[in-house]
């Protein structure tokens, strides 16, 4: 029975074997690209892909449309946190608001947004502003019922108690029901980052107008391979660099972080 | 009995009625012509243009093969997402070989391998599904895992001091134990599954509902692009809500899930 040895495989092992993996896979790739086993245009090699990167680096265009897209994907995630709290909050404190926001909330929520994205252009036109808020509609929702379900469970102790000491609405919204929220704003916030690079990257895909995503298709069309896997792979790079920082930061204060 | 279903439909009139308040607003503006209804197109009109799509093919060709997509690829991806969850819990050594690809895949914004499947499949169904495959493959493999890898390790004991086989401690304990994590990520799969079987339509496809609204929009008919739009929401709406049932329904027996309705804020 392998219950035992599954629970306590070697940490180097693991490691050593996770590392001999990646080792064998960038291998047999660069070997099967070289050896001409499938044409260049199907698979370009890992130093074919590499030099790509560097010349896309070199020339100013990969962070340039690095810079366009994480605008885009971050001013539409800080318009979300902004809508997304104070709707949550407004939900929590409010019965009417509850009702009203609720049927839109639980329509929208499960609805594939990029599919809004040709309504978002015909209003806000190709360039930024459509993408921003293509965006901002797409990670607002978690955001929401997050700070919704955050706010509602706010231990009543804790505003009672402030209200005995004399504190006033405000002050009791920004010191104590704010605060509570924080670990279920920032959980929501790990959910709405990647959604929120996605649908950027994916708008731009669709739409053109600059950015990743753009280039990335333009790059497809013209069959310039090593350009689309030197562009997928900053985009891995990015997912995983900003999910890594949200882990970091949430170290950092850990009043972000939730308790169970 | 007849005062309960009157209570339900009193209810359900009542959660209801800001849906029907801001369609009412919308109407009454476009009717006013306070907007250009080229921009923004009645509720009337949507509708007329929404009927009109379903009585004909247009809707329901495309429509069908959008979820045909999604959830062909959803299928494939929660056969062998269950069962590569299932093997990275249970083998160290398949799980030294299978973190770093899922790890590094999973931060991935997945329809940036849409421009890299039409190079290798071309545009069509196999393309599509493919997508969507490999974007719903994640969610159910990294929950798997962790749903097998927390059952109590006192459960595995007692069936095997009880003389239970691999076998039937697969089946009997780890699968039903890793059950509600399995349809958390079934559900996280289905929103993925839609978002990207549209996006990889839109980026180039002949068929389905995400090339139908980037049509009616280039065409310039916003009605029927608003209704497109429309009737692909409610479709979601309806495969995430049977999900939900499902689930319930599978998970009857589980504590936790009494009486909860994740989604629904209310």
């Amino acid at each position: 029975m392998s219950a035992e040895r599954a629970a306590l495989p070697s940490p180097l092992k693991s490691y050593a074997l996770s590392t001999l993996t990646v080792g064998v896979i960038l291998i047999a790739w660069e070997s099967a690209a070289r050896a001409k086993l499938v044409p260049d245009l199907f698979l370009p090699s890992v130093s074919a892909v590499l030099v790509a990167l560097r010349g896309g680096i070199a020339d100013g265009s990969l962070p340039l449309d690095l810079g366009v897209s994480l605008y885009r994907a971050f001013a539409g995630l800080l318009l979300a946190a902004v809508v997304g709290v104070a709707a949550g909050i407004a939900m929590a404190r409010s019965a009417l608001t509850r009702w009203f926001l609720d049927p839109f909330i639980s329509l929208a929520f499960p609805a594939p947004k990029i599919a809004f994205l040709p309504i978002f252009i015909l209003w806000f036109g190709i360039d930024h502003m459509s993408k921003i808020l293509l965006v901002a509609f797409s990670s607002v929702f978690p955001i929401v019922i997050a700070t919704y379900s955050a706010a509602i469970a706010v231990n009543h102790l804790l505003i009672w108690s402030s209200l005995s000491l004399g504190s006033s609405r405000p002050t009791i919204m920004w010191r104590v029901i704010l605060p509570a929220c924080y670990p279920r704003i920032f959980a929501a916030f790990r959910v709405a980052l990647p959604v929120a690079l996605i649908t950027a990257f994916t708008a731009e895909m669709v739409a053109g107008g600059g950015g990743m995503g753009a280039t990335l298709m333009y790059a497809q069309r013209f069959f310039e391979t090593p350009t689309v896997f030197a562009y997928i792979v900053t985009m891995l790079a990015v997912g995983l660099i900003f999910d890594k920082a949200m882990l970091v930061l949430r170290d950092r204060f850990p009043a972000w972080r939730e308790s169970s | 009995m007849a005062q309960s279903i009157v209570k339900v439909i009193i209810n359900a009139i009542i959660r209801l009625l800001p849906i029907a308040i801001v369609l009412g607003i919308w109407q009454s503006v476009a009717s006013l012509h306070w907007v250009d209804t080229a921009f923004l197109p009645a509720p009337v009109g949507i509708g007329r243009a929404l009927g009109d799509l379903l009585s004909g093919h247009e809707i329901r060709d495309n429509l069908g093969v959008t979820l045909f997509r999604a959830l062909a690829g959803l299928a494939l991806a929660a056969v062998s997402g269950v069962w590569f969850g299932v093997g990275m819990a249970r083998s160290w050594i398949f799980n030294a070989i299978a973190s770093p690809l899922v790890g590094a895949t999973y931060s991935l914004p997945k329809t940036a391998i849409v421009p890299l499947l039409i190079l290798w499949f071309g545009i069509g169904s196999t393309m599509g599904i493919l997508a969507v495959y490999l974007t719903c493959l994640l969610p159910i493999i990294v929950q798997t895992y962790h749903g097998v890898r927390a059952t109590p390790a006192v459960v595995i004991w007692s069936a095997q001091s009880m003389g239970a086989s691999a076998r039937q401690i697969l089946w009997q304990i780890f699968m039903p134990h890793a059950l509600p994590d399995i349809f958390t990520g079934l559900r996280i799969a289905l929103g993925f599954a839609f978002v990207v079987a549209i996006s990889a339509e839109m980026i180039a496809s002949t068929a389905g509902i995400g090339r139908l609204i980037f049509m009616y929009g280039e065409n310039g008919s916003y009605d029927y692009m608003f209704a497109a739009v429309a009737s692909i929401v409610i479709a979601a709406f309806l495969a995430d809500r049977a999900l939900l049932a499902l689930s319930a329904r599978c998970l009857r027996w589980h504590p936790s899930h009494a009486g909860t309705n994740l989604g629904a804020t209310a």
